[in-house]
């Protein structure tokens, strides 16, 4: 062990200027703005990255497998059990199950297949629903008029899904954006890396209120984005 | 995998770690934290679902909030809740409860809310009351989505308890797998297998009391989870 | 004739800008860092990690080398992990948590110089080499508020005994079970008090509502530097043990930065005095600000930022 001669020179760092932090009040925007460009901004970039590839992956997934169940009826029922038990698994329980697997360890894709977990459920049962729900006259009308089977999905039935589609895609995302603040968890960064540090520094509200806002805040940005989107994308139906 | 198997067979202690508390007794401890919220969710949210829901009013906030449900992040709500509330049993629950009751009263809104208003309009008609409208034609006939909400909130409820660990809260399956230096890798992969296997049996059960109380006729498979 | 102008001109230009060039290329080179392999250093999920990651980090910057700093990577075990797997080349690590988290060893060392050397086979034997360790050590300590401990004569751990189950005594989960901590002191000094867990992160929520009677805190906490509010308990029979700070490198990768990238962590180390860590400690978890911040200051004043 060294010791430097004659010992460190510490400075005053500003502490002056730090009285409202210390206090820890409800919240203190000076630490907001200070905070912003390192802490919080990259936080929620992360979970945003998170979000997006996450919902992504799922709904290539859930669409394979709801035309295919849409197709053969008796593929449903397993694969919504399937679904189901991905969707009901904790979150703090599933992300640590995929560590073990090789190929995911604590990294970013442990967090994402946990991610694209939650979606699938909600998303497979949307799309097949808004399948299904295509009126039969339609799809006898597009027939007569000679379209083959894949005609039929792609310019009937899918267009015709939307409303149901869409819905499924607003509610998977938000439950992702929700889900992965759990993500530090594993070592992967996200908008809980700020809750779990304000948490681990007795509870510095601030920051816990930043950055759970702005998860709460991101939620509802998407939740109404994706209502903008349905009634941009299927003017022919009236939303509530 | 295999030693992770081995630790829950062997109440979760780990030799040379002295003397750890059970996982059934975390698992028990867990249970009953979740039913209180639960429970308590329900005789919050219940009435208002339902009575909102026979008297057609009020659709845009019960449906809502159980959009706004879903944006918030449990961790950070139980985190809020600590910091303001301070750590204990009572803060924890009110985090649960505030979690638990929007889906609960979501479904109870738009179950009775959409039961076939030629049914009401026949009951009326036939004499009954309000009441007994509502007790003998639209409860029975919105038992099923009903159910589905307190399925959903219920689960939803036992995973959040797990996480309140992170929080600070101790005495759930979630102090294993917050624990990794007393537990090792393998104790909080049997801590992992432990909640996932609580949360399915709860999901399972309930669906079994579901289809219990669903009126034959009804027998469809309604998913139920609000849109 | 113009173009004999143009060429002189030219020639003229390019001559300047060889010697700028060069210029430049010298007091470039002269830094030690430049041209060696990038480096990525990792941080635990603590503040005081945090402060090491960004002292070490900038430390390294100034001396020309390309540093990238993970920060927040998690608890010992996910650091530790991201160590070998190449996700990182570096990590401030404490001698005895490497010995009880990381290495599994139960039995706790007899001085600091004997933790230090058992957590540098450990690493050696994994392809990893220890720096030299700072002078200060962060071990965990019992505290007490003052008044509690003037109304009880609470100078040292031993005092507790008389107290029996009427203290309660909180620590996170994992102090029940570690010979460092709940099971050590029972042993050691005959204690029996009622044990409350208690997340680091509360600790001094905990104590100050009273929630707690003593709890587990880390002997560098900023905290701490509040005179007169806090008093320490005693730890003679050292059941804490020592938890001095070493960086822990890659051993290839040490090889490859060269001498001077040693001789800098080195540098900073031997400047982390109990003093500038809490007070560091201090700025950044009292007055919430950022590490890299305090680590700038820090480094400026002492002449190597």
């Amino acid at each position: 062990m060294l010791i430097a001669a004659g010992g460190p020179v510490i400075p005053d760092f500003n502490t002056g200027a730090f009285a409202c932090e210390r206090a820890n009040p409800l919240f203190c925007f000076d630490w907001f703005s200070r905070n912003w460009g390192g802490v919080l901004w990259p936080a929620l970039r992360e979970h945003v990255l998170l979000t997006v590839v996450a919902v992504a992956i799922g709904f290539a997934i859930s669409s394979v497998l709801a035309i295919l169940a849409y197709r053969r009826r008796w593929l449903e029922r397993p694969i919504v059990a399937v679904t189901l038990v991905l969707y009901t698994i904790p979150s703090i329980a599933l992300f640590e199950l995929l560590v073990p697997i090789r190929g995911l360890g604590l990294s970013i894709r442990s967090a994402e297949v946990a991610l694209v977990s939650y979606t699938l459920l909600i998303l497979f049962r949307n799309i097949l629903t808004g399948l299904r729900a295509v009126p039969e006259e339609v799809l006898d009308a597009a027939r007569g008029m000679g379209m083959s089977s894949r005609q039929l999905l792609w310019r009937v039935e899918l267009p015709l899904a939307l409303p149901a589609i869409v819905a499924g895609l607003r509610i998977a995302t938000v439950t992702v954006i929700s889900l992965a603040t759990i993500a530090p968890l594993i070592g992967v960064q996200s908008l809980g890396t700020p809750i779990f540090a304000a948490i681990g520094n007795n509870l510095f509200k601030t920051e816990l209120i930043a950055a759970g806002g702005l998860a709460v805040a991101l939620g509802l940005f998407a939740d109404g984005a994706f209502v903008l989107a349905q009634r941009a994308l299927t003017p022919w139906t009236r939303a509530r | 995998m295999s030693a992770a198997l081995r630790f829950i067979l062997r109440d979760g202690q780990v030799p040379g770690a002295g003397p750890l508390p059970s996982l059934i007794h975390l698992t028990l401890s867990t249970l009953a934290v979740s039913g209180i919220g639960i429970g308590i969710a329900l005789v919050v949210a219940l009435p208002i679902g339902i009575g909102l829901g026979h008297l057609h009013r009020g659709s845009f906030i019960a449906i809502n909030i159980g959009n706004l449900w879903r944006s918030l992040p449990s961790l950070a709500v139980l985190a809020i809740a600590v910091a303001f509330l301070g750590l204990g049993l009572v803060n924890v629950e009110a985090a649960l409860i505030v979690l638990a009751v929007p889906p609960i009263v979501t479904n109870a809104y738009v179950a009775v809310d959409g039961v076939d208003r030629d049914l009401v309009d026949a009951a009326r008609g036939m004499g009954m009351t309000q009441w007994e409208v509502l007790a003998r034609v639209e409860l029975p006939l919105s038992l099923p989505l009903i159910f589905a909400g307190i399925r959903t909130a219920a689960v939803f409820v036992v995973a959040t308890t797990t996480i309140s660990a992170l929080a600070g809260y101790s005495g759930t399956l979630g102090d294993v797998i917050n624990n990794e230096t007393s537990y090792r890798t393998y104790g909080v992969l049997g801590g992992a297998i432990c909640v996932a296997l609580l949360a399915l049996t709860v999901e399972v059960v309930l669906a079994g009391v579901q289809r219990a109380l669903t009126p034959r006729g009804l027998l469809r498979g309604t998913s139920g989870r609000p849109l | 004739m113009r173009k004999v102008v143009v060429r002189t001109a030219l020639g003229g230009l390019l001559a300047a800008g060889a010697l700028v060039a060069v210029g430049v290329q010298s007091s470039v080179a002269s830094l030690p860092g430049t041209g060696k392999p990038a480096v990525v250093i990792g941080d635990k999920n603590f503040a005081e990690e945090n402060i090491l990651g960004a002292l070490y980090s900038q430390a390294l910057k100034a001396q020309g080398y390309s540093v990238t700093l993970k920060d927040n990577i998690g608890t010992s075990e996910i650091t530790w992990k991201a160590l070998v797997a190449g996700q990182i080349n570096l990590y401030p690590e404490y001698t005895g948590t490497l010995l009880s988290a990381i290495a599994g060893v139960t039995k706790n060392p007899t001085s600091a110089t004997a933790a230090y050397s058992q957590a540098a086979a450990y690493a050696a034997k994994h392809g990893f080499t220890l720096l030299k360790a700072t002078p200060f050590y962060d071990s965990d300590a019992l505290a007490a508020l003052a008044s509690y401990a003037k109304k009880n004569h609470l100078t040292k751990i031993s005092d507790l005994k008389k107290l029996g189950t009427k203290v309660t005594l909180g620590a996170a989960p994992e102090f029940a079970t570690r010979f460092e901590g709940l099971l050590g002191l029972k042993a050691d000094y005959g204690i029996n008090p009622t044990f409350k867990p208690i997340a680091i992160g509360l600790s001094y929520t905990a104590l100050d509502s009273g929630k707690v009677d003593v709890q587990d805190v880390f002997t560098t906490d900023g905290q701490l530097a509040t005179a007169g509010k806090y008093v320490i308990l005693a730890d003679p029979k050292h059941v804490f043990g020592y938890q001095n700070v070493a960086p822990v490198v890659s051993t290839k990768v040490l090889a490859k930065e060269g001498p001077a990238f040693a001789a800098t962590l080195n540098k900073v180390d031997a400047l982390l005095t109990f003093n500038a860590i809490q007070q560091l400690n201090k700025a950044v978890s009292i007055d919430q600000q950022t590490p890299a911040a305090v680590a700038a200051a820090f480094l400026k004043a002492n002449g190597l930022g």
